[in-house]
């Protein structure tokens, strides 16, 4: 400023701006006369309360504070800076404060826990790309951070007392300015009113995009998506999600309960398919328990503010005209997709279960055997019963045994089927009823039990069974005697009973339908009228 | 501009093209056409599962378990190359109707339909080839019909009945024969559209030897060989047959292109990783006559002709040429442990050099030198580093 110019300026004028602000006096030499001190290399002794240099020689306080004039730019910043670092680093001890100055304005304040000078700084960036100033401090006194003219940092040489009603004071180099406090908005409550912003049409949907994605589903297309995924082998988790807090006041028509369909990856075809199809939504994980409508993004970087999502709920943010957010109970249990597909029960059909009555005894007392399924582990194979249908199948396995499973077998052939017994576990050959031994030469069906559950020695002298004698209760009818004598060793009476059959070798390989050959249909004589490539669109 | 739906495209056209069969060629396919089809492909499903279970069935040869696959806008944009490519053999597409502007205009549509990003994911990779697996063996029947006025000829078109109608009284006389697919693809720009999905797709490059295809470029397709399921299935595809010449016909062509590789600046590891490939490959037909006594009658009949086919001397001069450079590199590895096998590549080795001279294995040798010589990998005894996982095989 020339001389002429601070001749200009009448020591008359109240040094204030028009909100309040209490602006630098001129001094009579003519140059500003700055309310605030820049701090040295090397400073520790600052005027202002609570500041202290930090490692780096920078003055800091415990808290910065960032003045915005709007809430917009509250929520920029948020943006700005949930983009670039983590907001759960600063949310445990960040506040935003409405407040008032002397002259009745109002303005926002955002305070946040200054633990180091890195994260000041890029604090003090984002707030001078949205307007906004940024402070340091501890208490009641704030001043500037620093800035290019000032490394270090600023202290304040003239600190006052706060006005009556005032929270706290703000210095910087041409400004001190009071603040009264009206009140504070949670994070968390601006978090969940801001709307989800259109994310632009060419960003989807792109091989990124369709990993690790959650479908809302109707419950009226839960079958055919279920199928459809089954099909083309999507691996997908399913369950079905009631969000909370829903009323009868909620929007006609809005369904209360939905499938939630979570896919690792998803074939980009399909992805495009399920995007324009009504009654499906697509949805995209942003954390563990964070989800935002494909094609959508919400304002501030969800990712960067996991803290404040319980941990017990899932949050679904809806795009568009929904414009919710459902909170659903969580974690989220879901169960593989594979297990769902459609079931055709014939639930008039013959039941599988087979009791098998033994004494039909007209006695009071005694209970009649029966077999029972069991969820227990079978004891040990002993033997199979080929029903008589399945006989000519023994014939066929014959040839696919290897030798050591024809020679531990003995085969007795009977009315009541093919009976196959060895000292080793025969579990391998895959037709007939497998046989366990409940005692010594008593055999029953794999995975049944006889009830009630009587000794094996008691249930034998019962019935008749000794030495030299199998005694097989077979899944259906009743059960039956045979002498060990009449079995005979598989090879045996494979060589000498059983016929071959001739085997057939099957060709799998992929045989095509020849070369393929070029068909010309008619194209007519204005085959290229209208032809654009891509250049002309 | 085609008018077709999407849902018809793919089964009169791609699904053909990907199991054989007539494929059906009509206008050409505009770029909004094509958008229209890109909408269309998602409820498309009956012919698109038609052509993801014979892609699966094809890729079932090569690999023991195929990859999903699934047809994409991509794989749609390539079909659309091809097709557009075949229109400009299209009878209808010649004389007034077809300016040369016109053309130059389908064939710039067609490249830029095959201009997709080159990939070298596994999936992506082997879904282009079962794709474009039968591309050169497209062909077209032709047929001439002449009678006792005159004659007409029908290029892959149905003759009309009316035409071999009273065949006797009209002494009519039907000829057929088959256009290639070096005739049907012809022109320098419709060569270029060729090689642009040629280079989208090198698995069916290297696949496809001597069947017109275009001239391989082992740095685009090197990277093959260092997937060890592919690189048999190449390894061999590439020696099948019983006759000599079917023999050594593919590994002549793949030394071929060895050979330019190496007047460019190839990366080092590309250089051996091919060079082991073919070593390998020397090794597998050892093994073919590893039951044999004396000398090898296919190397006696391939290397005593008085004109040998191209690469064939830098293919069997390869494994001495190597060992010069390197004794490591001269066999695959593991070959000791085949004592029988050793004694039939040491023979194989001896009876080259006799028939080839010194003087050819020592000028592939300084060849290599310049570049292997001096880099770390020589130094290495881990074979499994490069492409010489193949010999795992």
């Amino acid at each position: 400023m020339t001389d002429e110019q601070s001749t200009e300026v009448p020591h008359s004028l109240e040094f204030a701006s028009s909100d309040g602000r209490l602006l630098a006096e001129p001094s009579p030499s003519g140059y500003d006369v700055f309310m605030l001190e820049q701090v040295s290399l090397g400073q520790s002794r600052f005027m202002t309360p609570g500041i202290a240099p930090d490692p780096r020689g920078v003055a800091l306080g415990r808290y910065g504070l960032i003045q915005l004039p709007t809430l917009e730019g509250v929520v920029s910043w948020l943006r700005l800076y949930s983009a670039e670092a983590s907001l759960d680093e600063i949310l445990p001890a960040m506040q935003i404060m409405r407040v008032r100055t002397p002259l009745q304005s109002r303005e926002l304040l955002l305070r946040i826990s200054a633990t180091s000078s890195y994260l000041m700084d890029a604090a003090a960036r984002c707030a001078r790309l949205v307007g906004g100033s940024t402070f340091t401090g501890t208490g009641k006194h704030f001043v500037k951070y620093r800035d290019e003219r000032s490394p270090y940092g600023y202290d304040s040489p003239e600190i006052q007392a706060l006005p009556a009603g005032a929270h706290l004071m703000a210095h910087s180099e041409d400004f001190t300015q009071s603040y009264a406090k009206e009140g504070e908005l949670s994070f968390e409550k601006l978090l969940f009113r801001l709307s989800l912003k259109r994310e632009p049409a060419a960003t989807l949907p792109s091989e990124e995009l369709a990993k690790d994605l959650l479908l809302v589903v109707e419950r009226g297309l839960g079958d055919g998506v279920i199928r459809y995924l089954w099909r083309n082998r999507v691996q997908a988790n399913v369950g079905v999600v009631r969000p909370q807090g829903q009323s009868t006041f909620d929007a006609l028509g809005r369904a209360t309960q939905f499938l939630m369909v979570r896919v690792a990856e998803l074939p980009e075809r399909i992805l495009e398919l399920f995007v324009s199809t009504p009654g499906i939504d697509v949805f995209r994980s942003k954390g563990s328990n964070v989800a935002v409508q494909l094609g959508y993004t919400h304002v501030i970087d969800l990712a960067s503010c996991g803290t404040v999502f319980d941990s017990a709920r899932f949050y679904l943010f809806w795009g568009g005209q929904a414009d919710r957010v459902d909170v659903v109970a969580g974690p989220l249990e879901l169960s593989a997709i594979e297990h769902l597909t459609h079931l055709e029960i014939d639930i008039e059909g013959p039941d599988k279960r087979s009791n098998l009555v033994l004494d039909k005894a007209s006695d009071p007392v005694s209970v009649s055997m029966r077999l029972a399924p069991t969820i227990k582990p079978p004891t040990r194979v002993m033997g199979t019963l080929v029903p008589p249908e399945q006989a000519a199948w023994v014939k066929r396995l014959v040839y696919l045994l290897p030798p050591s499973v024809l020679r531990g077998h003995r085969i007795a052939v009977t009315d009541r089927g093919v009976l196959l017994v060895s000292e080793a576990e025969i579990d391998t050959i895959p037709i007939g009823n497998l046989l366990v031994e409940l005692a010594a030469g008593l055999l029953i069906p794999a995975g049944m039990e006889l009830v009630p559950r009587v000794a094996p020695d008691v249930l034998a002298t019962t019935l008749g069974h000794g030495a030299g004698v199998l005694t097989i209760f077979p899944p259906n009818g009743s059960p039956f005697q045979i002498g060990e004598a009449s079995f005979v060793p598989l090879e045996r009476r494979a060589i000498a009973k059983l016929d071959v059959e001739e085997v057939t070798s099957v060709s799998m390989a992929y045989e095509g339908m020849g070369d393929p050959s070029v068909a010309n249909d008619p194209v007519g004589r204005f085959a290229l009228w209208g032809f654009q490539s891509e250049s002309d669109k | 501009m085609a008018t077709a739906s999407c849902a018809e495209f793919l089964e009169t056209f791609v699904l053909p093209l990907v199991v054989g069969g007539d494929m059906h060629v009509g206008a050409p396919i505009d770029a909004p056409t094509l958008e229209a089809f890109e909408q269309q492909l998602p409820h498309a499903s009956v012919p698109l599962v038609a052509i993801d279970e014979a892609r699966e069935k094809v890729l079932s040869q090569l690999v023991v378990k195929p990859p999903p696959c699934l047809l994409d806008v991509d794989d749609l944009k390539l079909a659309a190359a091809v097709h557009n490519l075949l229109f400009l053999a299209h009878p209808d597409a010649h004389g007034w109707k077809m300016s040369e502007s016109r053309r130059a205009k389908v064939v710039a549509c067609a490249q830029s339909f095959a201009a997709r990003s080159h990939t070298v994911s596994r999936r992506r990779l082997l879904a282009r080839h079962a794709l474009l697996h039968n591309i050169f063996d497209i062909g077209r029947r032709d047929i001439k019909v002449s009678w006792w006025t005159g004659s007409a000829t029908f290029e892959g078109q149905p003759v009309p009945p009316r035409l071999t109608r009273w065949s006797d009284v009209r002494r009519v006389h039907r000829d057929e024969s088959r256009v290639a697919f070096g005739e049907l693809f012809q022109g320098v720009d419709v060569a270029s559209v060729i090689a642009a999905l040629s280079r989208r797709s090198p698995l069916t490059l290297l696949l496809s030897s001597g069947r017109g295809a275009p001239h391989l470029h082992w740095e685009d397709a090197v990277f093959l060989l260092r997937d060890a399921e592919i690189a048999r299935a190449l390894a061999y595809r590439s020696i099948e047959g019983t006759g000599v010449d079917q023999q050594v016909k593919t590994p002549a062509r793949y030394a071929a292109s060895f050979d330019q590789m190496l007047e460019r600046a190839p990366v080092a590891a590309d250089v051996r990783t091919v060079l082991a490939f073919l070593i390998y490959l020397n090794c597998l037909l050892a093994l073919k006559e590893s039951h044999q006594m004396g000398e090898s009658p296919l190397l006696a009949t391939i290397l005593g002709a008085s004109q040998r086919a191209r690469g064939v001397a830098t293919f069997f001069a390869a494994p001495g040429a190597a060992g010069l450079v390197d004794d490591r590199l001269a066999a695959p590895p593991g070959l000791l442990a085949d004592a029988v096998l050793t004694r039939r590549y040491d023979v194989h080795r001896r009876q080259v050099s006799s028939l080839l001279g010194a003087s050819v294995i020592e000028g592939l040798a300084e060849r290599l030198r310049r570049h292997l010589a001096g880099n770390d990998m020589l130094e290495s005894s881990e074979p499994q580093e490069d492409g010489s996982s193949s010999s795992e095989s």
